[in-house]
């Protein structure tokens, strides 16, 4: 193995590592400021994609000009370099498949329908562009940190199960095993940041260039081919990424990486068609509208559609929210879960609170101090709390379900969600009474009772509340700060 | 490579990578999450010594009565200026006939469109958000009609386009019709009526009408919201319809038994002492109303009934 390889591993190997280190830092709740987002800032896919969606390029998403850069002058260094997920696929590839050079040959191969990457890339970008920001469900880096957060966080020891956590661990299985069939399919095929890497990778100032004096055409280029972008052929600089497994191969050594190598020219077939490109956009400008308008997310506001606090208005939220999955990471408590059916076919991966699994702790700003796209706006405690003076951060109400609930119900004495209740003073407060049990005996209870004026929907109480499945006390969306037309009562401000 | 190539190829670099870093820092925190409240105009026309804060006319002809009083007060001239858009808002909740008299009275409407037309105003829009189907509602109470045949834009409320209110006295999250907002002037024309709950009906509850989504909410605390409303929305003019009084069964009425004949308009731009001929129509003392002491309490008007100049 050559210098080059080598450097090029120890770059994966780092960058793997830190990915990883990073999502389990936050999981354990590292109280130190880490970069946590900053593989997300970098995500030139996340910035063009929330631009288009927004109108606006959120504060740090502005560094994704940055690895739009690199590209330009390197290639798709990121792809055979930095990204987690490809690295992850090669690593893959490389242990799982022993394989004949005849074999190696035929899966490196270039495939025109390798072009699907673009069209998705088209698709994303129109859909967002037009009313639903999808980006996200794959894009390599949340597809990564989704899977890792919902399918694999969840079976290490500690973990908390996440429902429906499956889909997203499913995605990232399937993306690993096929890549023992083709290497990195997923980057060749399906990656729409890849693809829209490959865009500027066409102007790349480095890249690999045959040089043709001396060459026996022995193949031993494409042996190893990460990218399928046919060293030995009309080289595809758009698919090509970077990682050098050709000029390392080469006996001949007439394939180099080298500045201002001349271009290759025009394959004979093109690997785009005009037609497909029109398609998926065309496509894209009929679904995403669909997605909004039927899919059933951001009409009207949803009782069990309770976001992080900070979270924006719904139709903000979707504009930003690329379903990395960092707040859910971030939750101390387990509280914050992948959308499945809570926020709409659009809102499918997004963060929604479910206070059975766990609460909003009342002082926590966690998860809007890692969310990449300020999807989740960063509180201070001061702020969230309502310390400061003005009116807390809200994200529901609680109702007490008078038919569960012990006091009311089974003349039962409990407190648990009073006692719980962090609000000062306590939104829940307990009426007194003096009631007869089955036997006539009288039993003193104290009923809870939620002041809809002082109650932040923050759920510890239908967390902690002992009636088992189904609490007694439970928490619905309404009331949040985020939505105005949300509410319930007259007389709470903000 | 040739030189000329090697310019080409790295001018072409250069020149995307600066279109994809000028791009970024155009749109780089172009625009803030939250959108902030339009303010609510004040309508009002400056008050003068020369006319009465309100005048009420009785007689068979309600198009003559609003003729009369808006004479006394110094002729639509003072209130609306050739050029200027008008927005009336009458009383269209309910699908309900003018005997019925839950709704306001069609030839109010159209009288005041007439004659905001004669003192040259652009555009009169006629509108407000019915409670019921609104096309059963601007059609059966007439005042579709009425007022369009009049030259009046009338605008049912599904048409309408609602806005954030700057409502910082009530909780946030009321919507108004943004027309209200582009208006010039506002003339207000409630029905005078029975309310269960508030008791009547009058001027400042007819601002109900021009809040959307959250509206519901405001019948929680039901005089204060009154007066927040009061004070939120300064109309250029109150029109009081008491043609006919809708006496019980409010707000909605439906039984001709419930309708006593009131044959009187008054008008006024003291929104407080036309509310207090209103409930004075209906046999209330204005200060038994918890939402006129209130909106007297924050100076928005004066409930004195001696004010009134009867023509």
């Amino acid at each position: 193995m050559s210098w080059t390889r080598r450097i090029r591993v120890v770059y994966q190997a780092f960058f793997l590592v830190l990915f990883l280190w990073l999502l389990a830092r936050l999981a354990a709740g590292d109280p130190r400021d880490l970069p946590f987002t900053a593989f997300f800032h970098l995500d030139p896919l996340a910035a063009v994609g929330v631009t288009g969606a927004a109108g606006t390029l959120p504060g740090p998403l502005i560094w994704g000009v940055a690895l739009i850069v690199l590209t330009i002058l390197f290639g798709r260094v990121f792809c055979g370099w930095v990204c987690p997920l490809g690295t992850l696929q090669h690593l893959v590839s490389r242990l799982l498949s022993p394989r004949s050079r005849r074999e190696s040959l035929r899966v490196n191969r270039y495939r025109r329908w390798y072009a699907l990457k673009t069209y998705i890339l088209v698709a994303l970008l129109v859909g967002a562009a037009a009313a639903s920001l999808q980006t996200g469900l794959l894009d390599p880096l949340s597809l990564l940190a989704r899977g890792l957060a919902s399918g694999v966080w969840p079976m290490l020891p500690g973990g908390k199960p996440v429902p429906g956590g499956w889909l997203a661990g499913g995605l990232l299985l399937a993306v690993l095993v096929a890549s023992r069939f083709i290497p990195r399919l997923f980057c060749r095929a399906f990656c729409p940041l890849g693809a829209l890497l490959g865009i500027f990778a066409r102007f790349a100032l480095f890249r690999i260039r045959r040089a043709g004096e001396g060459c026996s055409t022995c193949s031993l280029c494409t042996f190893a081919c990460q990218g399928a972008d046919e060293p030995l052929g009309e080289h595809r600089v758009a698919e090509c990424h970077v990682c050098l497994n050709c000029t390392d191969s080469c006996k001949d050594g007439v394939i180099r990486y080298r500045f201002l190598a001349p271009a290759a020219p025009a394959p004979a077939k093109p690997d785009l068609s005009r037609r497909y490109l029109l398609g998926s956009g065309l496509g894209a400008l009929v679904a995403a509208p669909l997605l909004q308008a039927a899919g059933g997310g951001r009409g009207a506001a949803r009782a069990e559609l309770i976001r992080p606090p900070g979270a924006l208005a719904e139709p903000e939220f979707l504009q930003r929210c690329i379903k990395c999955s960092l707040c859910q990471q971030a939750c101390p408590t387990g509280a914050l879960h992948p959308a499945i059916g809570q926020a709409g076919v659009e809102g499918f991966w997004t963060p929604v609170l479910v206070p059975r699994r766990g609460w909003c702790e009342f002082a926590c700003t966690r998860c809007g101090e890692v969310c990449p796209t300020g999807a989740i706006a960063e509180l201070t405690a001061a702020r969230k709390t309502g310390y400061d003076g003005a009116p807390p951060v809200r994200i529901g109400t609680a109702f007490v379900d008078w038919g569960r609930c012990l006091p009311w119900a089974k003349s039962t004495p409990c407190i648990v969600c009073e006692e719980m209740c962090p609000t000062s003073p306590k939104a829940i407060w307990l009426e007194e009474v003096v009631e007869p049990d089955r036997h006539g005996r009288p039993v003193r209870l104290q009923r809870p009772r939620v002041d809809p004026a002082l109650c932040v929907g923050c759920g510890i109480c239908e967390h902690r509340c002992p009636v088992g499945e189904m609490a007694a006390i439970r928490v619905s969306s309404v009331g949040e700060t985020r939505d105005p037309l949300n509410r319930m009562v007259v007389s709470v401000p903000g | 490579m040739s030189r000329r190539e090697a310019v080409t190829r790295l001018a072409a670099a250069g020149l995307v990578a600066g279109g994809v870093g000028a791009g970024a820092l155009f749109f780089h925190d172009r625009r803030r999450a939250e959108a902030s409240a339009p303010p609510i105009p004040d309508w009002r026309v400056p008050p003068s010594d020369q006319f009465p804060l309100a005048a009420a006319a009785t007689g068979s002809d309600p198009a003559d009565n609003v003729r009369r009083v808006v004479a006394v007060l110094g002729g639509m001239g003072r209130f609306v200026r050739a050029g200027e858009s008008v927005l009336i808002k009458p009383n269209v909740g309910w699908d309900r006939i003018p005997e019925q008299a839950a709704n306001t009275d069609p030839q109010v409407v159209a009288e005041l469109v007439r004659l905001c037309r004669a003192a040259g105003a652009r555009r009169v829009v006629v509108t407000d958000i019915s409670c019921n189907d609104p096309r059963r509602c601007f059609a059966r109470s007439g005042i579709a009609a009425a007022a369009g045949a009049a030259g009046a834009e009338v605008i049912e409320s599904h048409r309408l386009k609602l806005v954030p209110a700057a409502l910082t006295g009530l909780a946030a999250g009321l919507e108004v019709i943004e027309e209200l907002l582009k208006a010039d002037r506002v003339i207000n024309v409630p029905v005078v009526k029975h309310h269960s709950l508030s008791r009547v009906t009058l001027g400042m509850k007819n601002w109900y009408g021009v809040v959307g989504e959250g509206r519901n909410r405001l019948h929680q605390a039901i005089d204060r919201s009154i007066a927040e409303l009061g004070a939120a929305f300064r109309p250029t003019l109150t029109v009081m319809d008491a043609t006919r009084l809708l006496v019980r069964n409010g707000p909605q009425g439906g039984s001709l038994g419930d309708v006593r004949a009131g044959n009187a308009v008054a008008a006024g731009t003291d929104p407080v002492l036309c509310d207090a001929w209103g409930a004075a129509q209906l046999g209330h003392a204005p200060d038994s109303l918890p939402f006129i002491q209130l909106a007297q309490q924050r100076g928005l008007g004066r409930a004195d009934l001696k004010a009134i100049r009867q023509v």
